[in-house]
């Protein structure tokens, strides 16, 4: 194998397994939080890629600056799935955790409404946004770096930086974490339980309205493409270790360098089979992840 | 002004179907030292989660200083300073103990003033602050429960419940702990304590109740009670 060609492979996995990571941030800080796998997750990010190419078609907004738009709007969507549709459930339960199947169950209902919807909406047609940037590939020695996926990636590695920092550092993060650790002790403690919920959920979905502007440009927009990337958001939080920030970026560049490498062997969709099994093989050696503590 | 710190009604509550509290009616009075006892099981958790208004009360009255607060949301009714250190500790035991401590601030009276509450709660619980920046699950059993406590006061409580802060701890800290107590007494708290250590709890509080079958069976002073036949053969073994 032409060593250029394989560094050209680790280098485009990488960047791709960064965005993945990216994408799976926000899934993994909810279920960190809430204890809630939200099924809708590449639902959300399948919405936001729509919102930055109908900004573009309807208002001209360039995809990268459509971010001012898209955060805010799947913030807003984010904060009200949970406050209107799983905080319910939340109420019933007694227990200090809520039954993970009735909200997987729920969380599915919601991620068919909103691709069946979608379909609806923008039919099966198959769409892409484009920017007037001008975003020549960057060489790295001889290798060429995509521009819009270069972006994509230090986005996921900022954004899983400072979401960490703001965890650590301020009031509002510290509330979460004392939530995520005890629930109850934290509502005695005088935090609102039930709004903290759904601003993490905000802030899991806000990053998915970010991607979908960075990612619009080179995803192809189908109402069906949140799936996929819901998948592979699940096996990179499992796999890096399910509610570890960084884990879920050292889980998104696992798979990404894996499927790339693999993919210069074997056809693209065995190279994806290969990765799941790198995965439960990953599991069966660490249960709880690669960042995961035990 | 002559509203007691804490005062219940007719309190009725329970899980589902399953009633635990029949009509339970006290108060602990500004300043005072109130001690509750009662079986295991009997309720006394469940009477402190209900005013913290995590569990709903069915019937009856909570107020705390003269306003009624049975309706609220446990956070309000931390930021109203009814606050509990809850049975078991519940402490964020994967963050920072000064990080604890913090949360307990979360309401926005205390939120302001919690420069000067952590050095207070330092100085009440000095090995809190050699091992602040510790997690808080490295402490040992008692010194959690100081930090439970503390955690509590950084809330700046307008009254404070303990749920068995000496449950599980040898007797030296117990003994620690109630001297704790007493200068929290000093602050011009009043305190409303569930304790297993009858005699212990007795002879520091003011008054006290039993709570027996979902009521409060017998009450008086800390003094008569210890002195009271059913309770010395029922809680004391004597
Ligand atoms: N979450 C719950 N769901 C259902 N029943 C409960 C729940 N919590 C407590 N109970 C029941 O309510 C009754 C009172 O429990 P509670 O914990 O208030 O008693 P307690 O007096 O604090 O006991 P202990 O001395 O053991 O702490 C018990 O019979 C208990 O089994
Ligand atoms: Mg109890």
């Amino acid at each position: 194998m032409d060593p250029l060609i394989l560094s050209f492979a680790v280098v485009n996995g990488l960047l791709i397994g960064g965005i993945y990571g990216g994408v799976a941030l926000g899934l993994s800080l909810i279920f960190g939080v809430l204890r809630v796998v939200n099924f809708a997750h590449g639902s959300l990010l399948m919405l936001a890629l729509y919102a930055a190419y109908w900004l573009q078609i309807w208002a001209g907004i360039d995809p990268y600056y459509s971010i001012i738009v898209t955060v805010p709007l799947l913030f807003g969507i984010g904060f009200m799935i949970q406050s209107v549709i799983i905080a319910p459930l939340i109420r019933r339960e007694s227990a200090l955790v809520v039954e993970p199947l009735s909200a997987l169950l729920l969380t599915a209902g919601v991620y068919l409404v909103i691709d069946n919807l979608a379909l609806m909406a923008f039919g099966p047609n198959v769409r892409s946004a484009t920017t007037s940037f001008a975003l020549p590939p960057v060489m790295l020695g001889q290798i060429p770096v995509n521009m819009p996926r270069l972006i994509g990636f230090g986005a996921a590695i900022v954004v899983a930086v400072g979401l960490a920092w703001w965890l650590k550092t301020t009031r509002m993060g510290r509330a979460i974490r004392a939530v995520a650790s005890n629930r109850d002790a934290a509502a005695l403690s005088g935090i609102n339980v039930p709004l903290v919920y759904a601003v993490t959920f905000g802030i899991g979905a806000s990053i998915l309205g970010l991607f979908g502007s960075l990612l619009a440009t080179f995803v192809p927009i189908t109402p069906q493409v949140g799936l996929n990337f819901g998948i592979r958001s699940f096996i990179v939080v499992v796999l890096g270790g399910i509610g570890s920030l960084p884990g879920s970026i050292v889980g998104g560049l696992v798979i990404g360098v894996f499927e790339a490498i693999a993919s210069q062997f074997v056809p693209a969709t065995s190279a994806a089979i290969l990765s799941l099994g790198l995965f439960v093989l990953i599991l069966l050696v660490r249960p709880s992840g690669l960042m995961g503590k035990a | 002004m002559s509203q007691p710190a804490l005062e219940t009604v007719d309190l009725h509550a329970g899980y589902g179907d399953v009633r635990v509290l029949n009509g339970v009616s006290l108060t602990v009075g500004r300043g005072e030292i109130v001690a509750l006892i009662g079986a295991n099981g009997v309720g006394k958790t469940t009477l402190l989660r209900t005013v913290s208004g995590l569990v709903r009360a069915k019937g009856g009255t909570i107020s705390l200083f003269g306003e009624r607060i049975e309706a609220l949301p446990p956070h309000d009714v931390t930021a109203a300073g009814f606050v509990q250190s809850p049975e078991g500790k519940q402490l964020f035991l994967n963050m920072l103990i000064e990080e604890n401590l913090l949360v307990g601030a979360h309401n926005r009276r205390a939120y302001e003033r919690r420069k000067q509450t952590l050095e207070e709660v330092y100085e009440l619980f000095p090995i809190l602050a050699e091992r602040r920046t510790k997690l808080a699950g490295t402490l040992s059993g008692g010194q959690q429960q100081m930090l439970a406590v503390g955690r509590a006061l950084m809330a700046r409580p307008r009254a404070l419940a303990l749920d068995e802060p000496s449950l599980g701890l040898a007797p030296i800290m117990v003994d620690r702990l109630f001297e704790g107590i007493r200068k929290i007494r000093q602050l011009d708290i009043p305190i409303f304590i569930i304790e297993q250590n009858v005699f212990q709890v007795l002879n520091m509080a003011d008054r006290g109740y039993v709570l027996e079958q979902g009521r409060v069976t017998l009450t008086g002073t800390g003094k008569e009670l210890l002195e009271n036949q059913h309770l010395k053969s029922t809680y004391l073994g004597l």
